[in-house]
């Protein structure tokens, strides 16, 4: 009896010695091995500031990459403690982690050069804009316009000052998606601008032979009036030179040549004053008919309904005058050529009755209107 | 007596050994989990992206921290708890901020409609007042122009925002404001020079 229990307290001293010993050397060998946590650390504080730097914005594939192995890391890592302690291997998490890190580290500077380059870029990309705006406001805004062009000026200007609050907060991206938004409507609009100027100017020999036919019938001492469209100017030539020159408003649809009635054209070509209107006869302050429809508009005005181009029951329209009420700022009139109240008592007193009129869409050429600016 | 003893010694030693084994922190993780996704589908990171990322990189920490203890012969997750209870008790706090900032853009928006009205109708009654004239003229009808953007930008802002695009629709409303302002800017000194005229 003595003897057993003397044996089993040997025994249990040689196993609690054995099992000391195992543990010692477990915990050695697990204390040996590197844990990844550092690295899992660094790399996910690098993914902070790389997102801080906006990585996600101007680095997105690098981030995106970055995040991802991250991520591995850390399910490699979860899965290496679910296996035994004595065969866990930590190298591959390490291994990614670092990985992780020097991705997101890359992505910040790249995401920081990017950004730098965008500024510039959305920088130079306003100065166009602005040139843009400033050929639409010099070349086409006092175009009658159709609203669509008008509408597509109008989304340009302001997705191009969203643009610019978008800079102003940092958001270079938005900026620049913004900008190009209103480079498309403002593209659209200067487009459609720039053909219905050019194909206005088709005309333009035309109107160039009246001009100077109407300048060259001045010469003998007669009073002559020839009324710019474009510009919107009335003159009154004597002599060969212009002694008088006005403002003047015409109807919405001024650009075109007047066809038929209530289409708010002005008409172009030679025409007469042929009564002169105040006090009580005009609703205009004063007024000067004009001898619209001419032999020309009549003829023009026929062949059209022959070919169909206009309805068989429109009328070619009359009452075309020059007359007062004008100087509001836009072109308001039905088709005639409003004026300045004081303008038109001026030209009241210069001009008389068979006053020859002609109207032309512009004296100037087109290079000379647009100063040579490419459109 | 003595073998009993030992008996019992060891006996002890292993109950506080397993007691010591603590299990995975599943149900914290998983609330916190929610909580973030519950945050993020409130439009926090993009209402207050800021604290939302804080908050991500909260989560992560607490992460890292569960595998810490994980790695360890006897596992605690005391630590890797109390970061999972503050990554809930953060995200409790960035939906409360991003709510408050989704209000706080949506009057701020419908404030700015009222203003932005206002000036449009303001800027209506200059343009009566403005001189006219060649150069007038020509200036009047930029306005015009100008302004007839800004009234239409109202009524885009009004559809954004019946929309919930809370960003979107302040901005385009801050853009019109900016625009309205300096057409009054502009009819105010033309308007001014002209009385310095007579």
């Amino acid at each position: 009896m003595v003897l057993n229990k003397k044996k089993i307290k040997w025994i249990v001293v040689i196993l609690s010695s054995v099992v000391f010993l195992i543990i010692t050397v477990c915990v050695v060998i697990v204390s040996q091995k590197d844990l990844p946590n550092n690295d899992l650390k660094l790399a996910r504080e690098a993914l902070s500031d790389a997102k801080e730097a906006e990585a996600d914005v101007y680095s997105e594939s690098k981030y995106k990459q970055s995040v991802q192995i991250y991520d591995t890391a850390m399910l490699n890592w979860s899965r290496e403690n679910d296996r035994f302690i004595l065969v866990r291997d930590y190298s591959r998490v390490i291994g990614l982690a670092k990985k992780s890190k020097t991705i997101a580290d890359e992505s910040k500077d790249e995401s920081i050069a990017k950004a730098d380059d965008l500024s510039k870029n959305v920088d130079a990309a306003f100065v166009s804009m602005e040139k843009k705006i400033e050929l639409y406001n010099n070349l086409f805004k006092n175009l009658p316009i159709p609203r669509s062009v008008f509408d597509a000026h109008n989304k340009s200007k302001m997705f191009f000052s969203e643009s610019k609050i978008a800079q102003g907060n940092g958001k270079l991206k938005d900026a620049e998606i913004l900008f190009k938004k209103a480079e498309i409507y403002a593209n659209h609009a200067n487009a459609a601008g720039a053909k219905m100027l050019r194909d206005y100017f088709n005309d333009y020999p035309r109107w160039k032979n009246l001009a100077n036919d109407a300048i060259s019938a001045s010469r003998g001492g007669n009073k002559v009036i020839l009324v710019d469209k474009v510009a919107h100017i009335l003159y009154v030539y004597q002599s060969g030179k212009a002694i008088r020159s006005y403002d003047v408003e015409f109807g919405p649809n001024w650009m075109a040549h007047k066809e038929v009635a209530g289409d708010r054209a002005t008409p172009e070509g030679n025409y007469h004053i042929t009564s002169k209107k105040d006090g009580g006869s005009t609703g205009y302050h004063k007024a000067m008919m004009l001898d619209y429809p001419n032999a020309e508009d009549r003829a023009h005005f026929a062949q059209m309904k022959r070919q169909g181009l206009i309805s068989r029951r429109a009328g070619i329209g009359n009452l075309i005058e020059i007359h007062g009420n004008g100087g509001r700022g836009f072109d308001w009139t039905s088709g005639c050529i409003g004026m300045r109240d004081r303008d038109i008592d001026d030209l009241f007193r210069v001009v008389g009755s068979g006053t020859r009129v002609t109207i032309v869409g512009s004296i100037e050429s087109l290079s000379v209107i647009t100063k040579g600016v490419d459109f | 007596m003595k073998s009993k003893l030992i008996i019992a010694i060891a006996a002890m030693g292993l109950t506080v050994l397993f007691s010591s084994c603590q299990k995975v922190p599943q149900t914290e993780i998983d609330a916190a989990t929610a909580a973030i996704q519950e945050v993020k589908d409130a439009g926090a990171d993009l209402y207050v992206p800021e604290a939302y990322q804080a908050l991500v990189d909260s989560m992560k920490s607490a992460n890292e921290k569960v595998e810490v203890a994980k790695a360890k012969w006897f596992p605690s997750y005391t630590k890797a708890k109390a970061t999972l209870a503050t990554v809930s008790q953060m995200a409790v706090d960035t939906k409360a901020k991003s709510e408050a900032r989704k209000v706080e853009l949506k009057a701020e928006t419908t404030t700015m409609i009222g203003e932005v009205k206002a000036l449009v109708e303001e800027n209506k009654a200059l343009i009566a007042k403005a001189p006219r004239g060649k150069e007038g003229r020509e200036a009047l009808e930029a306005i015009k122009a100008d302004l007839a953007v800004a009234e239409t930008t109202v009524t885009e802002v009004e559809g954004l925002l019946a929309n919930g695009d809370l960003l979107g629709s302040n901005s385009k409303i801050k853009a019109a404001k900016e625009k309205a302002t300096s057409i009054k800017t502009e009819l105010e000194e033309a308007i001014a020079k002209k009385g310095g005229k007579k």
